[in-house]
């Protein structure tokens, strides 16, 4: 039987990242990457100037 | 400016973000600090490789064990069975982690005199840079700070050339089985980048894919408006919190979120799952410097050939093939390797800069003016992380729709429509797990990808801010 391991955050990123894996016999067997956070910015764009895209999506990060 | 920022960027993943998954920080106090400055010494002429600063550092981490405050080294699996340095090497890491908190301020810096400040430049606007370009005027780019940028270019460059590239190989050999472990997904893309002309038809950067780890089926993509480009990108909701269960072209797509509980069989994650037509099927694509090295390696390309060449004979002659980038360890090789050609292309940029200068050519921006037909367009760009695409819709003047289709989207999302897993998870599987309490081996196939999430998904979770928690279920 696999044992199930979620490591939540990852840290040392930029972010919240989940990650869960199954262990069996010392290997992975399987694993989910999970994103844990909602953004919005492509809705907050809509309805604007073009011009004015590159400073607003820039806050989608700053590294 | 986007030199300085990959400069920057790909020396704080290694050495900050991610050598300490390799690097047991306590054990460095075991080491002899004149065996490691000879070991130092041994592979580079860095100037900074002297026994005093070695012996310094080790005082240092000394300094703060002995008190229990280990500060910035609070969390991590020191003393775990996966971890192989021998304490000089752990110390000769540990000194250039430090040496690399100093210089990547100087590439942060060129890139603020450029761009007004770091992080969110300032002076940028469709058409080209708002900063005006006058030798005689003490207010606009002139030929001091021009000089500035090359000196703390020269300084990044030289980090990264003497330091940064012999630094991962060297850990590396001593974790050869990571030269084979967490390759997973078979399928490179990358976009061309630092273009030559206006017309965007020659570029410095290579770009293009590979499929199924066969240099082979290299195919070349020109640029962002290459059909081989823009008719095959598309994005899966089947397993992320989106309403639906679709794949669509970005320009098709919508963002509406729908939040379910976690299930791994329906739906997990906020991020999308981008894929690539290759013969007619929808693949899950690795993108990021493994993707833009391979691919420039199968089209030949001068600059990687180059530096792939410098990093592999840095390494025991057994495990000298080009095959090893496609691995965990792989991943940081090709960062260090990208790295190390970013540098050969600033210095030649800032030179062509400086020529158009000296030539008369001050002008900074292309005016455009918005039709008020319905237009589509998309722009491309490889950042540290991969191919970064936005896909725009404008009508009237105005935004009608638009998609961000960026790099840790590629790497972090979920399985599919047709359940083909994402290049995070492919690469997991497989990996040794020495210790369930301590996965330190998960951690190093992710973060050798170099994880930023707040672009993938397009609120935050309070309880985000709990540090290393492992839950075993």
């Amino acid at each position: 039987m696999a044992k199930k391991i979620v490591i939540d955050p990852i840290t040392r990123i930029e972010g919240h990242l989940r990650i869960d894996i199954d262990v069996e016999g010392g290997k992975v067997k399987n694993a989910w990457s999970s994103g844990q956070m909602f953004r919005g910015i492509e809705k907050i764009l809509e309805g604007k100037h073009p011009n004015d895209a590159w400073f607003i999506t820039q806050r989608f990060c700053g590294v | 400016m986007l030199l300085a920022h990959g400069l920057h960027d790909h020396t704080v993943h290694f050495y900050h973000l991610a050598a300490l998954d390799w690097v047991d920080v306590v054990s460095a106090l075991k080491a002899d600090p004149k065996k490691a400055a000879q070991i130092a010494q041994s592979i580079s002429d860095w100037p900074r490789n002297s026994v005093q600063e070695f012996k310094a550092v080790k005082e240092k981490i000394k300094g703060f064990v002995d008190k229990g405050r280990l500060g910035i080294f609070a969390n991590g699996y020191w003393g775990h069975k996966a971890m192989k340095l021998p304490p000089e090497v752990n110390l000769l890491a540990v000194v250039h982690y430090l040496q690399a908190l100093e210089y990547q301020r100087y590439a942060t810096k060129a890139y603020a005199i450029l761009g007004g400040k770091n992080p969110h430049v300032q002076n940028l606007c469709v058409g080209g840079v708002s900063t005006a370009i006058d030798p005689d005027d003490d207010s606009a780019l002139n030929m001091e700070k021009l000089l500035e940028v090359k000196t703390l270019l020269d300084k990044i460059i030289s980090f990264v050339h003497n330091v940064y590239l012999p630094d991962v190989a060297a850990v590396g050999s001593f974790y050869p089985e990571w030269f084979s472990i967490g390759g997973g997904v078979p399928n490179y893309l990358a976009a061309p980048d630092l273009y030559l002309d206006v017309n965007h038809s020659k570029s410095d950067l290579p770009g293009g894919t590979v499929v199924n780890n066969d240099v082979k089926t290299v195919k070349k993509i020109r640029n962002a408006n290459d059909p081989y480009w823009r008719k095959n990108v598309a994005e899966s909701i089947h397993h992320s919190w989106y309403k639906g269960a679709w794949i669509k072209h970005p320009w098709e797509e919508d963002t509406i979120p729908e939040y379910t509980e976690f299930d791994g069989k329906k739906k997990y994650t906020f991020v999308k799952a981008p894929r690539f037509k290759v013969g007619g099927k929808y693949v899950p694509m690795q993108v990021g410097p493994v993707s833009q090295v391979i691919v420039g390696f199968a089209q030949n390309h001068p600059l990687t050939m180059k530096w792939v060449g410098e990093t592999l004979k840095r390494i025991p002659k057994q495990y000298r093939k080009p095959t090893i980038l496609m691995s965990t360890l792989g991943r940081h090789a090709a960062r260090a390797i990208r790295c190390a050609m970013l540098g050969d292309i600033a210095v030649k940029h800032w030179e062509l800069l400086v020529n158009n200068i000296g030539k008369g050519d001050y002008s900074i921006a292309t005016d455009f003016k918005y039709p008020d037909k319905e237009i589509r367009g998309v722009g491309f760009h490889e950042a540290p992380r991969g191919i970064l695409s936005h896909w725009c819709i404008i009508e009237k003047g105005k935004i009608k729709k638009y998609q961000a289709v960026v790099p840790s989207t590629w790497n972090a999302g979920p399985r599919d429509g047709n359940n083909q897993r994402g290049p995070y998870e492919e690469a997991l599987v497989g990996n040794p797990i020495a210790d369930n309490n301590r996965p330190l081996e998960a951690l190093r196939t992710v973060h050798s990808f170099d994880p930023c999430l707040a672009c993938a998904i397009h609120l935050f979770d309070p309880k985000g801010h709990e540090i290393n928690k492992v839950k075993v279920l």
